[in-house]
Order: C-alpha cells, then structure tokens, then sequence
C-alpha cells in the first residue's frame, strides 16, 4: 500500500502543480484552468447528463468496431494460418493495408457510410482488425507441431483441432495482439470523433473546446485518457488471470 | 608484501539488492599480492571472489577495511589495473582495431604510435587479418583475445582477470591458457585471476588462495610454481596432481556449502 | 536452391498483389457498386498522377511531411535524452515513471483540442501534438536500451580511461543505438498518422486538409488517391528507416544474414 502511493506520488505533485501554476499566473488560467475549476466542470457535465450520454455512446461505437475486430480478426488469423487458400487470398489484402495509417481511412468510411455511428464503428473495427490478424496468425502458426498430431492422430477432426488445440494455444500472442488492438481502438474512435462528430467523447471535447469553454474541455480530455488508461490495466488483468495456467 | 604489491586488509563488503535483505558477500578479507605474481583466487560461486576483484579494479567502493596498490589506496578505476571479463564486453560497433585502440586514445597517444601498438598487440594476440572485422563475426576465442589485447594495450601494471575464459569450449580454454602465460613471460605483469576450475588456477598460478563460501573468507594459500616451463610436464608431475587434489578437497566443501546457501 | 524458392516466394507475393488489384479494376468496372463508393483502380491512379504533375499534390505531401519530421526529430531528441535521463538518475525516475506509464496507453489524439488551444491553428500546434504522441515509445525504449547496456563493458571503459561523459556518449549510446532506433521505428509512423489526423481535423493545407476537403464535396477518386498517396509515403518512410538502421548498425549480429 506504501509502496502503491510512494510511486504514483509523483502525479500528486503534478496535480498540485495544475492547482497553483494558473492560481499564480505562471500560466494564463484560461489557457490551463487551475485542477479544482476542471474537477468541478466535470462534476458539472455528470450532473447534466452529458458526460453519460456523450460517454455511453463512445463505449457502444467502441466495443461494437473493437468486438467485430476481434471475432473477424481471430477468425480469420487462424484460418489464415490453418487453410492455405484462406491466407494466399487475404495475404496481400494484408500487406497492402498494413503500412496504412487506418486513420487515414476515416475519410472513406465517412464516404461509404455517413455521418453516424456505422462510419465510427467501421473506422474502429478496420483499425484493430489487422493487429488481431497478425497475432492470431503468428500464434497459430508457432503452435507447437507435436500438439497437433497427437490430437489428430488420437482420431480428432481439423475442425476440433482447430477449435480445442490450436486457438487455446495461440491465446498468448493473440491477447497481446488485442492489448495492441484496444489502444488503437480509443485512438481511432476519438479520431473518428473528432471528424464525423454528432456524438461521443471525442465529440463532446471538441464541442466544448470550440465553444470555449476550457474547463469543460480538459475534464473531457480527462476522462478520456483515464479512461483509456484504465482499459488497459483492466485489460492487463483480464489477460494475467486468463493465463494465468502458464509459467 | 613490497612498495608495488596490491594489499587487502580486513575487506568486506554488503551487497544490497534493490530488494530484499542485504547480504554479507565477503567477510574481512586480508591477503598480500606480490609484484609480478600471479594469484589465483578460487572458490565455489557466490563466494564473491569476482566482487573482491571488482573491488581491487575501483568499480565498487571499498566500505569497509582496505585496499591499496604500491601503497596507495584504490580510489575508482584507473590505467594501472586492466581487467578482462567473462563475457569479453568488446565494443561491438568497433571492429577488433577500433577496440584495442581506445585505451590508447584515451590516453592521447600520438596518432602513429597508436596505430604500432595496435599493431603489435594484433600480432601478440595472434589476429593478423581480422583487424577490420566486427566482434560479432569472431569466434568466442579470438574476441577474448581481442579483450586481452585491448586491456594489454596500455600496458597496466595489474591484470584483472574475472573468468576470462569460462565462456570458452575446453579445447579453445588449453589454448588460451597457454597464451596467457607466453603473453605474461613476454611482458610480465601483476595478475590477479578468478577461477572456480581448480585445474586451471593450479596451473597458471604462482598462488592460489581458496575463498570459503559466501561470505567470502581466505582459507587458504597454497604456493603452486612449478619448476617445468613445457605444459606437458607440468601437468604430467606428481606435484601439479597433488595439489589439485588438495585444492579439490578445500574447495569441494565450500561448495557443498554453497548449493546448500544459494539464495531463492 | 534456397535463392531459387526466396525469388518464386517474392513473385508470388507480386503476382497475388496484381492480382488483387486486377479485381478491384474489374469489380469496380463492373459497377457492381457505385463508381462513387468503388472508384476503378485505374481512374485512382490517373487522378492521382495529374494532381501531382498538376502541382496540387506534392507541396500538400511536402507540408505533412515537414511537419511530421518536425514532430519527430523533437520526439526523437525529447524521447532519448528522457530515456537515459531516467535510466541514470532515481530521482528522474520515481518521478517520470508513473508520468510515462500512464501516458504510454492513453490515447493522446484526444489532448487535440488542447494543444489548438494552446498554439492556434497552424503548424506548431500539429508539429507538438505529433511529437507528444511519438514521443512515448521513444522514451520507453531508450530507457530499457540505457538499462540494458553490459555493466562489464561500462567498466572496462572506465578502467581504459574513459571520462564520465566520454562514457555516455562513446560507449553508453552507441551500445544502446539498436534498442533506441526500434523505437524511433515505431515512433515515426506514430508522428505522421496524428499528423494526418490532426491535419483533417483541423483543415487547411497538407494532405490531411486535402482529403477532408474533397471527402465534403464528394470527390471520391480524390479521397481515394489521397489515401494511396499517403500509403506511398508511409511505406517510404519505413523503408528508409529500414536502410538507414542497416547502415548504421552495419555491426549489429542481426544484419550478418
């Protein structure tokens, strides 16, 4: 517990910091409006609704592109490295939009599908969907070969080999292959945000921010980093206890 | 115990790991090297020779008791006292010239007698035409022997020695051996040398002290010059044997202790 | 034998990226989708050939570049010396620790607005937004390759000779270059993709701007090119990253394949 705070004091010292500098004009308050002032616009936009509203509908856009990313991705990564087929047709799907920013993409699923939720979902999915491929496909072909001809030979299908066998032991590469993915994911749905606009954190941040209210803004820009930063350290757990069976 | 011997009294040192108890590496530790000896320091692993060497070389600070070389106290790293590691810690981005020469730059010799030395000390070592490859491209030998030239090349008075050879194959290790010792005839030196392989230290040493297990004591020293200058003969004598066995049998016990101490 | 199967692997590679890009040609023409949501592969590529001769397109290319360069080398110069300064000092490290391994997974696109807010709208606000995102893993990295440097070969230079800063700069840096530059290969793409973000975000020239642009009138060949555009130079810039770590680390084991 000692421990615990004698290390993150640090980010105490930095909050400190953001309460005096503005207070004592080492900086422009409207520039960096002093911690308590941002505390208590975040206080504001909960009591309001609109960092719930706003939140509820970023969490939704983001669990649908990362969860679609993830199914299509695994999916099509072990069957890439099982089937032979299946890789010689997505391979070069692969490595032409691997050196692809998918940011950049944002303007062709605005194109493709508006305004709304499904060019922010589109956007999300097609970025952490190559991530997911690559390790789900390295971790499935580095599954050790012996595992799967005793199962075979032990008289299982490729299917249940597949199922049993191959995806069990590629989880390692495959749960760092979505650690990768969700960070992606937070960044292209604020992108995305910030262009298709509408809804949104992203969108509630630049809002606020063009309207001038900086407050509001930074406790925005807050929750979104914490939010974010919390992700991965849940994420962090979840992974730790799902492998927790090996060294 | 002359002007220019190295002189340990009463040493001991705590090491501290970033967590966890501190631990008592060696317990004053009181030895003599002569000039122009060659001392082996021998003993199971953890008992902290190699840390009384790093101690005599100035890269850890002497805390408790003392050591001093031609009576003055060692106070951090310097020329007179060259050391070779285990693990060669060549330079990679240098190739085998680059590395020999930058003792010699940093001593700001001029340019055309730095370039001779190097030259020399390639010749010594034996590593004509490979001046301009890379140490990755080297076998385990040859970059040891691009170690010892690069610490021979400013010519120390005192050569540390910490395992120098125990990341070596056993073949390539009786070469070396033999280098070593036409290498210290050619240009004799104080040497100071870790081992745990009680054959080697009986063989290339003029002393070898035993060290107990952790925390490190000098048990003790047993003279091992041997009037034969042919390897062969030397190895072949009742004496060289006989003085193994001794040294096997102290040394055995220490590191029976040791497994039995090795810390989690 | 083995060089013969190395070049049949490479062609098949081509022949399977042709051949992928021989079916977009002939599902676009097929109309099988719109021309607007589908654009021929051969109609991208004629737009984007005569915007660049047109002179339209390589000075927007030209400001991105500048800017994500910009952003980079700060990251770069920022990321190592915070790297090693943390790795050398307990102080700088009890207090950046936690400052870095909070920032690492955020997603800092969202502090946008406040670097607008901060620096305006023009270049200084894309520049330092790129350089804040790039500059993460820059850090990250040199400090494992600072810690990871061999003690022996820190002492060893010691007992040559070697000063305090001749330690740092002749023996620390050039022992930690391959772990730093794997990070300045990652952060180099990190910088042009938030620049390009920030670039459509926020409008104007460059070639996010450009794309933003065309995208709200419609013009989807346009986007499409612009996006082709942006992948060429992405993958250049890798690719030089690539050529310039074989130079450097000529020494490295990795490069004796």
């Amino acid at each position: 517990m000692r421990a615990a705070l004698l290390r993150y004091a640090p980010l105490l010292l930095v909050a400190l910091a953001w309460e005096a500098a503005p207070r004592l004009g080492l900086v422009r308050p409207d520039a960096l409006p002093p911690l308590s002032a941002v505390a208590h616009a975040w206080v504001g936009l909960l009591a309001s609704g609109d960092l719930v509203r706003q939140g509820l509908s970023s969490l939704e856009n983001l669990v649908a592109g990362l969860g679609l990313g993830i199914v299509v991705g695994v999916a099509l990564g072990i069957l890439m490295a099982w089937y032979r087929p299946v890789e010689m047709l997505v391979n070069p799907l692969v490595r032409i939009l691997y050196p692809l920013p998918r940011s950049a993409l944002i303007p062709v699923m605005i194109l493709w599908l508006g305004l709304g939720a499904a060019s922010k979902i589109a956007s999300v999915f097609l970025g952490c969907l190559l991530p997911v491929v690559l390790s789900a496909y390295n971790g499935a072909r580095g599954v050790d070969q012996v595992l799967v001809w005793s199962a075979l030979a032990a008289g299982a299908s490729r299917r249940r080999v597949l199922w049993e066998v191959v995806l069990p032991a590629a989880m390692p590469e495959i749960l760092a292959g979505v650690r990768n993915a969700l960070a992606l994911s937070f960044i292209l749905l604020v992108a995305a945000e910030f262009l298709i606009g509408q809804r949104g954190l992203g969108y509630l941040i630049s809002f606020l921010g063009e309207g001038g209210v900086y407050d509001a803004m930074f406790a925005g820009v807050v929750t979104v980093s914490a939010v974010g930063f919390f992700a991965d350290r849940l994420y962090l757990m979840l992974m730790g206890w799902m492998l927790r069976w090996r060294e | 115990m002359t002007d220019s011997g190295i002189s340990f009294r009463a040493v001991s040192h705590t090491y501290r790991p970033p967590r966890g108890q501190p631990v008592l590496a060696l317990d004053r530790v009181s030895l003599d090297v002569r000039e122009r000896e060659f001392l082996a320091l021998l003993g199971p692993s953890g008992c902290g020779k190699s840390t009384l060497l790093y101690l005599l070389g100035g890269f850890l600070p002497v805390e408790s008791g003392s050591i001093s070389v031609a009576g003055r106290p060692v106070a951090g790293p310097g020329p007179d006292r060259g050391i070779v590691f285990q693990n060669f810690a060549l330079y990679p981005w240098k190739t085998v010239r680059q590395n020999i020469l930058y003792g010699l730059e940093k001593q700001r010799r001029p340019r055309a007698e730095r370039e001779q030395r190097a030259r020399e000390l390639i010749d010594l070592v034996h590593l004509d035409g490979f001046e301009d490859s890379f140490p990755a491209q080297l076998s385990g030998g040859m970059k040891q022997r691009v170690a010892i030239a690069r610490t021979l090349a400013i010519d120390p008075a005192i050569l540390l020695m910490d395992e120098p050879f125990g990341a070596l194959d056993a073949q390539t290790r009786a070469l070396m051996h033999e280098e070593l010792l036409a290498i210290i005839r050619r240009a004799p030196k104080t040497v100071v040398f870790v081992t745990h392989d009680v054959r080697e230290a009986v063989y290339l040493a003029d002393r070898v002290a035993v060290m107990s297990a952790r925390p490190g004591r000098i048990k003790e020293i047993v003279e091992t010059r041997f009037p034969h200058d042919r390897p062969e003969e030397i190895v072949r004598s009742r004496d060289f044997a006989e003085k193994v066995d001794h040294l096997w049998q102290l040394v055995r016990n220490e590191a029976i202790i040791a497994q039995g101490t090795r810390a989690p | 034998m083995a060089g013969m199967k190395a070049l049949r692997h490479g062609l098949l590679r081509w022949v399977s990226i042709l051949a992928l890009l021989a079916a977009w040609e002939i599902v676009a023409r097929a109309h099988v989708v719109s021309a607007f949501l589908l654009p021929a592969f051969s109609t991208v590529m004629a737009r984007l050939a005569g915007d660049v001769i047109s002179g339209e397109l390589l000075p927007g290319i030209g400001l991105t570049l500048y800017r994500a360069l910009a952003g980079f080398s700060l990251a770069a110069a920022a990321g190592v010396a915070v790297g090693i300064l943390i790795a050398r000092s307990p102080l700088a490290r009890w207090f950046l620790d936690p400052l870095v391994s909070i920032g690492l997974p955020m997603p800092k696109i969202a502090f946008l607005p406040v670097f607008i807010l901060w620096f305006g709208v023009f270049d200084t606000a894309k520049i330092l937004m790129a350089a804040f995102s790039a500059v993460f893993p820059v850090i990250v990295a040199s400090w494992a390759a600072a810690e990871g440097v061999e003690r022996a070969m820190l002492w060893s230079a010691l007992s040559l000779g070697a000063g305090r800063r001749q330690l740092l700069w002749e023996i620390a840096l050039p022992a930690a270059l391959p772990q730093i530059f794997t990070g300045l290969q990652v952060a180099l793409p990190i910088a042009l993709i938030v620049e390009i973000v920030s670039e459509m975000a926020m409008g104007g020239e460059g070639i996010g701007g450009t794309i933003i642009m065309q995208m709200r009138f419609a013009d989807s060949p346009g986007v499409f090119s612009g996006i082709v555009a942006i992948a060429v130079v992405g993958s250049i810039l890798v690719k030089a990253m690539e050529l310039i770590r074989r130079r450097l680390l000529v020494w490295h084991p990795e490069a004796a394949r």
